[in-house]
């Protein structure tokens, strides 16, 4: 049995340790919360997020109209909603922060939404993707894409190819689930044929087997969704080891040949069309100024949609900042209809859905001068809004 | 002899109380968070009690966790907002779910029933995935409104009614573990954890009361489930994940096993620095965390309530 005393003494002292210093609130600092992953399996997003803010500030300074903008990181390790909203609370009510940004897991996003509502601060999301998430509290924002944004566009460019059968491949979760609707919806809109709708499971490491199938199911095509990792490399290796390629079985996706997995898929990555909405390799002289000032700022940084999500997000901000300062219903309505150069191209805050208005580029993979591999944008489809939004 | 019962019981618990209510008023800024350390607690507790008590080695306290967890988010969402009724709901739901699945678990010993109670919170994963249009798949359960606690006090955005309404239900935990503990049914588990043979041999139905102890935890586990549904108001396919039910454990081993302030404090303080460590340096701090049990196994392997039992040791006196 432990004594009452020490007991108390020693809750006491665990308890003090977690309050931790209160900060005092300058009157002059704009705090921006952002909640991400900064730790685990998902640290890389905290990483690029943050360097895409720390590339914002670098080129544009921390001031805005005399105004500090000082931003906050707190880890919220996978997707855990309920650590989520406590960080949300804790930078809201102890941080008294007037902006919240990050989120990479749409349950996380979902979570804080009853807070924001409550506190009416603008949350900038720079990367959750799933559509439904603006339509829960008008104090969301998003420059990050949904899978309906970039699947749309892609399933139209492949009928306008010449393709009428297609057979899609998705990882059996929820955004896969997505990508398969809208890309199905999409193309027989069109008048293509869907001839099989795979759902793989989220564990699978084999990929021959689902190969196979598409290969009989006489597909000139294959639509497939993977999240960004171990098995998007196993699934390009098994599609060319099956000899898909070889049999001229067109590759398309979206995601995945994202800038930070290119280098590890290696060549068996040429040739393949995804349609996306940032290349790292996009020709403007503002891509190339941000590209240029992350190699300054980290020169192992790779620029990809998640940097330039919190890049973009962090102009927002700003943007919000300059036009409303504290106030939280005036810099959402500042922000509605706002446009400006991004470094993937001209991008506007769309007034009704509040999420970004963007060009979607088909890109195939290709070798550039020095034998590394980039994603090449051929084609521009532009202003696409988030087709996800009415469903 | 029952005031001097009341007595033993009650003192610890309602200290528990009132330094639950310092920390509400010292730390109004982090209810949020704190009451997130109340939820974990009463589910560190569950583990305990099967763990620790029963002797049921464990991985997969999370089915039961996740069950309450959903139970009363939808019945919150579909039947009725009542936060005390959706509470009963997630209790009965986690016990129901570690009855049926500790009828077919608690057949196996060692690695195996470790094995079988990770696989059931697996399967309850995936059909939590399945099944999207109940669950809302990987995207979470929301539109979780509940109505105000007894009619009254609303869950508020800084969190205080959560905060308040965690540490009632864990007190009230925390009392009846007490009272279950001294029970001749918390003695058996004891005795089981010892030694099933000989009380299988003095006539103790072994496999029974193990199934009993295991739907008691579960229970409870649902009851946590069901509480951070109602404070978080949405619920993700992560309540039955593999690494809420180890990290869990973890905080017990911290803490101490077979002891009910063990996992009061291997929760508190694991999670206390985890928050500490990963605001200072939110890259780096799994390192802290992984050094602070090795040095906990290796120097104080009763956890950190056996510290006061190895100073003893060290300094001469019995132990």
């Amino acid at each position: 049995m432990i004594r009452p005393k020490l007991f108390m003494a020693l809750l006491a002292g665990v308890v003090l340790l977690a309050s931790g210093a209160v900060a005092p609130a300058g009157a002059d600092v704009i705090k921006v919360g952002v909640i991400a992953p900064f730790s685990g399996p998902f640290a890389i997003w905290g990483k690029q997020f943050q360097d895409g803010i720390t590339v914002y500030q670098a080129q544009h300074g921390t001031q805005v109209d005399g105004q500090t903008v000082e931003f906050l990181y707190r880890d919220s390790g996978g997707p855990n909603p309920d650590v989520a909203k406590s960080l949300a609370q804790e930078l809201l009510v102890r941080e008294r922060v007037d902006y919240l940004g990050g989120f990479v897991f749409t349950p996380n996003a979902l979570a804080v939404a009853p807070l924001i509502d409550q506190s009416q601060t603008p949350t900038v999301i720079f990367n959750a993707a799933t559509s439904a998430i603006n339509a829960r509290s008008p104090f969301f924002l998003r420059t990050g894409f949904t899978l309906w944004q970039v699947s749309v566009p892609m399933a139209q460019w492949a009928y306008d190819q010449g393709l009428r059968a297609v057979a899609t491949s998705v990882s059996d979760y929820g955004p896969g689930l997505d990508a398969e609707a809208a890309f199905a919806s999409a193309f027989q809109a069109r008048g293509g044929v869907v001839v099989d709708a795979i759902r793989m499971p989220l564990s699978s490491t084999d990929f021959a087997p689902f190969m196979q199938r598409i290969k009989a199911s006489g597909a000139d095509a294959v639509f497939g969704f993977l999240p960004a990792g171990p098995p998007t490399y196993a699934f390009t290796k098994a599609y060319n080891d099956a000899g898909l390629r070889a049999a001229g079985i067109g590759f398309l996706g979206t995601g995945e040949t994202d800038e930070t997995t290119l280098d590890a898929l290696g060549d068996a990555a040429l040739g393949l069309n995804t349609a996306y909405h940032y290349s790292a390799a996009h020709p403007s002289s503002v891509n190339k100024a941000f590209i240029n000032a992350l190699a300054l700022h980290d020169p192992r940084a790779v620029a990809n949609m998640a940097s330039v999500g919190a890049y973009d997000g962090a102009h927002l901000i700003y943007e919000m900042v300059a036009a409303a300062k504290r106030d939280g219903p005036g810099a959402v309505a500042a922000a509605k209809g706002l446009a400006w150069e991004s470094p993937r191209g001209p991008v506007l805050i769309d007034p009704e859905t509040r999420h970004i208005t963007q060009n979607v580029y088909i890109r195939v993979v290709d070798k550039d001068a020095t034998g590394r591999l980039f994603n090449r944008e051929f084609a521009t489809i532009e202003a696409q809004p988030d087709h996800g939004w009415n469903r | 002899m029952f005031e001097a019962w009341l007595g033993r019981m009650g003192a610890p618990v309602a200290l528990l109380g009132v330094v639950g209510l310092i920390a509400f008023f010292a730390f109004p800024y982090d209810l949020g968070f704190l009451t997130r350390i109340l939820i974990m607690m009463i589910f560190v507790l569950s583990i305990d009690l099967v763990l620790g008590y029963g002797g049921i080695a464990t991985l997969g306290q999370a089915a039961m966790y996740g069950t309450g967890a959903y139970a009363a988010g939808l019945f919150a969402v579909h039947i009725s907002a009542n936060p005390l009724l959706g509470l009963l709901i997630g209790a009965g739901a986690g016990a129901g779910v570690a009855f049926l699945s500790g009828l077919i678990v608690l057949r196996a010993h060692g690695l195996g029933l470790l094995m079988l109670t990770i696989a059931v919170a697996q399967i309850l994963h995936e059909i939590a995935n399945k099944a999207r249009v109940v669950t809302g798949g990987a995207d979470g359960l929301s539109g979780i409104r509940m109505a105000p606690l007894f009619g009254r006090w609303h869950f508020d955005f800084i969190g205080q009614t959560g905060y308040l309404y965690a540490l009632a239900v864990l007190v009230l935990v925390m009392v009846f573990l007490r009272a279950l503990c001294v029970a001749p049914l918390g003695l058996t588990a004891r005795g089981i954890h010892e030694s099933p043979v000989r009380m299988a041999a003095i006539g103790v139905p072994v496999y029974g009361r193990r199934v009993l102890i295991y739907t008691i935890a579960g229970g409870l586990a649902g009851l946590a489930g069901a509480l951070s549904a109602q404070v978080t108001a949405l619920v993700s396919l992560q309540v039955f994940s593999f690494s809420l039910s180890a990290e869990a454990v973890v905080m017990l081993i911290l803490g101490g096993t077979g002891r009910l302030w063990g996992a009061i404090f291997g929760t508190a303080i694991f999670m206390v620095i985890h928050h500490l460590a990963a605001t200072a340096d939110p890259y780096n701090w799994l390192f802290v965390i992984g050094i602070l049990l090795l040095g906990v196994v290796y120097f104080i392997p009763g956890g950190l309530m056996g510290v006061r039992q190895r100073l003893r040791i060290l300094f001469g006196g019995q132990g």
